[in-house]
């Protein structure tokens, strides 16, 4: 398959980076009489703003970070966190009740297209050209990177927010294990050629295999193969890199021939399905913070997880396993080197009752200083000049996080995506437990898709 | 009956409560281990035991305000439930009245409605007229499951009183409602605090109204504990450890009202 | 005084009405308004995903799309059938075994049957996760034991399988509510009249034959009342599988409700939500309407 139809998100113009790194550092300083928060927030003094999300890493670093803001402002800032689907749950509930309870939210980008399309989301740019809100310091043109900042927070050519993550999956595996003279040399005697981390599917499979071990508890991968999101993004890996995708399209936001069950994406799904002999017996019931685990506890040699996750790996408070790990990109297949984009997005509800002061605060958590806090928290920062920092490049996923976003594939974010997606977990999850073959399960999705989009969305491998 | 056989009940028996009380003493003892010791591959049963969890999660996280939570909503719902329903239940008991048992199936159908199919229009209704989020949205809920128990088994409790009593009651010259206050309740007491435990248990344990309809700060502890899933893998501990607090009163409650529980919970239809 | 008892006998006339319309009221606002609502909905093809499907009215689409285009709902409700089938059998047999085994050999009765009620008293979201932890394929208790004895493969768990999972749901449905049917049998069995039985025994009849022909036929309206009970209740069940499985592996664990929840809270599709809702409504209302009948005609037989 070529790659016409797949945005490919910024080339990350590593360059660029080192210029607008002092844009961020410049905010606070600006000439006598101009922009300043604390005359910018004024008029929202004492106003309380709530916010709702997933209970992640960056969440938690927003989260005591918040108080800086309050002190300077007098606004104060209110965080509900949530599991991933109550998250979007709770957020579908209070917007479509128009109750405006919260004052911006923090969303997956999938969402996007269902709350445009529903009228649900009042535009950035309301707040941007506003000069009493807008810093004039800060230039989102200038200090994200567009092409993350486009396919995460922008719909039909319009942004309604900022990145709030800009989240990826990638490999881990443990380099010590790798290392290891003993597993080298019967690694070599049994399959005919050098261990190394892999670099292809074959050899992602060879090594799951070597590596399980039941007797001792510890599996070559685990796979997250609970019927939940997890799975359908976890397969995406397997999807894109065998070349394969969802729709023929050219960006999230638009709908297209139907290529779910193409003949690459029934053989990426086959091959998903072979590592469930080399994942823990409950392997069927994983999803992210179970694989999570599994890894932290040293029971698991590789897997694909996401780049936001990896800091609780590396955090020798609560992993046996930091220090001992190797990052990279997913291996290769037929699609090259691919990743995918995944974001949670700062929007403001059309109904938000201090929709400027939630403005100020998410424009102040923009800035470097906190893009930076939270992103040594775990965070995935959307600022190139957060990735350039010191601090940023000594940390051990930094570059596996960074080469995968430079090779991103977009996902749809049409008002039907969510869909799609309870589509695709449903017939993966059937493909997983046996039910279904594959072909069978992957057709089943290509129909149920064709029926949920209409005529936008013809078969492309017909169905009988 | 022989000495082999009673031997061999008793053996059966201790059987049946060793199956039905382990999962809840593992519980109770994952909630005192140390995460390694939890997540060990061989079952542990001898170990230090530690109480980290419980103020971990109960004032760390806060989860201590969802207990309060938990206890408004349950004590609330139990008031309102009987207040409305125990007069109720007098009148099906005492009064004669047309289409009286229609009406009595009526109350039973509000008890055996799906929680599922009602509330989504629950949510949306309550959303027109302001009252999602706020505690006062589950208390609603809850109370529709609560008020027909009430009337079911109360109705109970009134007829077991004999009518005799009314009559002497009305001979002193009380009015009707007199009588029902300063006689009927005073005999009713017992079945009313039975019936006041089980309501507080069945609001209490109540998870899906409560999870559509409540706000964060509102929650209650059955909402609360899947939120203790965390991308840094599920705290087992500290799950266990409100499932011990969500669990223990309801415990100690059970051993109170064992007397009128079958009465409860087949809705007066079998008098324990 | 007169004007008093006038009063008085007024308010007497009162009473009923009076004591009765707030509960009337507060059901018929609370529960026959949302039952209106889903049911004016089912007929509507709101959707809080789709742009434009405001609750047009579709008239019978929803219900032909549910008869003839998904097949998934009438997978769910097999599963349903299955799991409420397999688990009220199971816990009658069991419980009414346990129960026998209590009246006839326990003393001090009252505290052991207390202990085995504990698991229904239990919050179902709180068995859910207690039995999780139990199941867990790596470190769970009872997984550990049951490959120790050879019962289970060291690559299958009871929660991952696809053939297993539905079993073991039920298997913990039935460790819940078995206490329950126990119970209230129990309390049938106390409140059977002692004399024809030391009679029958006194003519030599054979415990076996005592229990076939007397027992049983004098307790049939009490174990008709529990199963019907057991079965709305399992009709219903949600918390537990939805704790313990979400309905997955595929789609091997979802129940009608699971099923009628994810139309609603994942696909945000309301109307068509709303027509799954009413189906399983319906099936309740049908299975309570027997209920009620069955206890007439208890009531019919003890009055003879």
């Amino acid at each position: 398959m070529t790659s016409e139809h797949c945005v490919t998100i910024t080339r990350l113009a590593r360059a660029s980076a080192a210029a607008t790194i002092f844009v961020g550092l410049m905010a606070a300083s600006g000439p006598a009489g101009a922009w300043s928060l604390e005359e910018a927030a004024a008029p929202y003094k004492g106003t309380t703003i709530r916010t709702i999300g997933e209970a992640l890493p960056p969440l938690e670093a927003m989260d005591k970070l918040k108080h800086k803001f309050e002190e300077r402002t007098g606004i104060t800032v209110v965080i509900e966190m949530y599991e991933h689907s109550e998250a979007v749950n709770k957020v579908m509930l209070d917007l479509n009740s128009k109750r405006g309870r919260y004052d911006f939210i923090l969303q997956p980008h999938r969402e996007l297209g269902r709350f445009v399309a529903n009228g649900h989301l009042a535009p950035i740019e309301r707040f941007m050209d506003d000069p009493k809100l807008r810093n004039p310091d800060f230039k989102p043109e200038d200090v994200l990177y567009q092409g993350l900042w486009k396919e995460i927070s922008w719909y039909e050519g319009k942004p309604y927010g900022y990145p709030f993550t800009a989240l990826t999956m990638y490999l881990w595996y443990r380099n010590d294990l790798l290392q290891d003279p003993k597993e080298q040399a019967g690694f070599k005697a049994k399959y005919g050629y050098d261990m190394q981390a892999p670099a292809t599917w074959e050899q992602y499979r060879d090594l799951a295999e070597w590596f399980t071990r039941p007797d001792e508890g510890f599996y070559g991968t685990a796979i997250q193969g609970k019927r939940h999101e997890a799975l359908w993004y976890e397969w995406l890996n397997f999807l894109y890199s065998f070349g394969g995708d969802m729709m023929e399209v050219s960006s999230g936001s638009e709908c297209g021939p139907i290529i779910v069950n193409s003949p690459a994406a029934v053989a990426s799904l086959d091959y998903y399905k072979s590592l469930t002999a080399y994942s823990p017996s409950d392997t069927l019931n994983y999803f992210w913070d179970d694989v999570m685990v599994a890894m932290q506890q040293g029971k698991v040699f590789e897997l694909i997880m996401w780049n936001d996750a990896t800091y609780a790996v590396e955090d020798p408070s609560q992993s046996t396993v930091s220090g001992k790990m190797g990052f990279d990109l997913v291996p290769q297949g037929e699609g090259g080197k691919v990743g995918q984009v995944e974001g949670w997005t700062y929007l403001i509800p059309a109904y938000a009752t201090n929709p400027e002061a939630a403005f100020l605060f998410i424009q102040w958590m923009m800035e470097f200083d906190q893009q930076l806090e939270q992103h040594m928290n775990g965070g995935a920062s959307a600022r190139p000049d957060v990735y350039a920092a010191p601090e940023v490049g000594k940390i051990t996923y930094s570059k596996a996080s960074m080469d995968t976003n430079a090779v991103a594939i977009a996902k749809p974010t049409i008002p039907e995506s969510p869909e799609i997606t309870e589509i695709l977990v449903l017939e993966l999850s059937n493909a997983l437990a046996g039910k279904k073959s594959s072909q069978e399960a992957l057709d089943d999705a290509a129909v149920a898709m064709n029926k949920l989009l209409g005529d936008c969305a013809p078969l492309k491998f017909p169905v009988e | 009956m022989s000495r082999g056989w009673r031997l061999a009940g008793i053996a059966a028996l201790i059987a049946v409560l060793v199956i039905a009380l382990t999962p809840y003493v593992w519980l109770f003892m994952t909630s005192i281990k140390s995460r390694l010791d939890a997540l060990a591959d061989a079952p542990v049963w001898l170990f230090t035991p530690t109480l980290e969890h419980y103020p971990k999660v109960f004032l760390d996280k806060a989860y201590l305000p969802l207990v309060f939570n938990s206890l408004v909503v349950a004590g609330t719902v139990t008031v309102l439930s009987l207040v409305v329903g125990v007069p109720g239940a007098y009148v099906f008991a005492r009064h004669r009245f047309a289409g009286k048992e229609d009406l009595f199936f009526f109350f039973l159908t509000t008890r055996m409605a799906p929680p599922i199919s009602v509330v989504v229009p629950m949510f949306l209704l309550f959303g027109y007229v302001g009252l999602v989020d706020s505690r006062t949205s589950v208390i609603l809920a809850h109370s529709t499951f609560n008020l027909s128990l009430v009337v079911w088994m109360m109705r109970g409790f009134f007829e077991d009183i004999p009518r005799e009593i009314d009559e002497a009651a009305q001979m002193d010259g009380h009015t009707k409602a007199g009588m029902f206050v300063r006689v009927l309740l005073p005999m009713a007491a017992p079945g009313i605090a039975a019936t006041a435990v089980l309501c507080f248990i069945l609001s209490w344990n109540e998870f899906l109204y409560a999870l559509i309809l409540v706000a964060f700060e509102s929650r209650t502890l059955t909402v609360g504990i899947p939120g203790l899933v965390t991308p840094h893998g599920t705290l087992w501990g500290q799950v266990a450890a409100v499932a011990i607090v969500a669990t223990l009163p309801i415990i100690i409650f059970t051993f109170l009202v064992q007397r009128h529980l079958v009465r409860g919970l087949t809705f007066g239809a079998v008098k324990g | 005084m007169t004007l008093k008892r006038r009063i008085d006998r007024l308010l007497d006339k009162g009473v009923g009405p009076l004591f009765l319309a707030p509960s009337v009221l507060l059901l018929v606002v609370l529960l026959l308004g949302p039952f209106v609502y889903m049911v004016a909905l089912s007929f509507t093809d709101l959707s809080y995903a789709l742009p434009g499907h405001d609750g047009n009215f579709l008239g019978f689409d929803n219900y032909r799309r549910l008869v003839r285009e998904d097949p998934v709902f009438w997978e769910s409700f097999r599963t349903t059938l299955t799991f409420v089938f397999g688990v009220v059998s199971a816990e009658f047999l069991l419980g009414f075994a346990l129960a026998l085994l209590l009246f006839h050999q326990i003393q001090r009765r009252r505290f052991v049957l207390t202990l085995l009620l504990i698991p229904m008293m239990l919050a179902p979201v709180a068995v859910g996760l207690m039995w999780k932890l139990m199941l867990q394929g790596e470190f769970g208790m009872l997984t550990h034991y049951l490959r120790a004895v050879g019962l289970l493969g060291p690559q299958t768990s009871l929660l991952g399988d696809h053939r297993l999972v539905l079993w073991t749901v039920m298997a913990v449905d039935v460790w819940e509510w078995t206490p329950f049917v126990t119970l209230v049998i129990l309390a049938g069995l106390l409140s059977l009249p002692r004399e024809p039985f030391e009679a029958a025994i006194m003519d030599g009849a054979r415990p076996w034959q005592v229990f076939c022909d007397m027992t049983v036929p004098l307790l049939r309206p009490i174990l008709a009342l529990v199963v019907l009970l057991r079965g709305i209740d399992a009709f219903k069940e949600f918390d537990k599988v939805f704790i313990l499985t979400g309905g997955g592996p595929g789609n091997t664990t979802e129940l009608l409700s699971i099923y009628t929840w994810r139309i609603n809270f994942r696909n945000w599709d309301l109307g068509y939500g709303a027509t799954c809702a009413f189906m399983v409504y319906l099936v309740v209302l049908i299975l309570c309407a027997v209920f009620y009948k069955a206890i007439y005609w208890r009531s019919g037989e003890t009055e003879r």
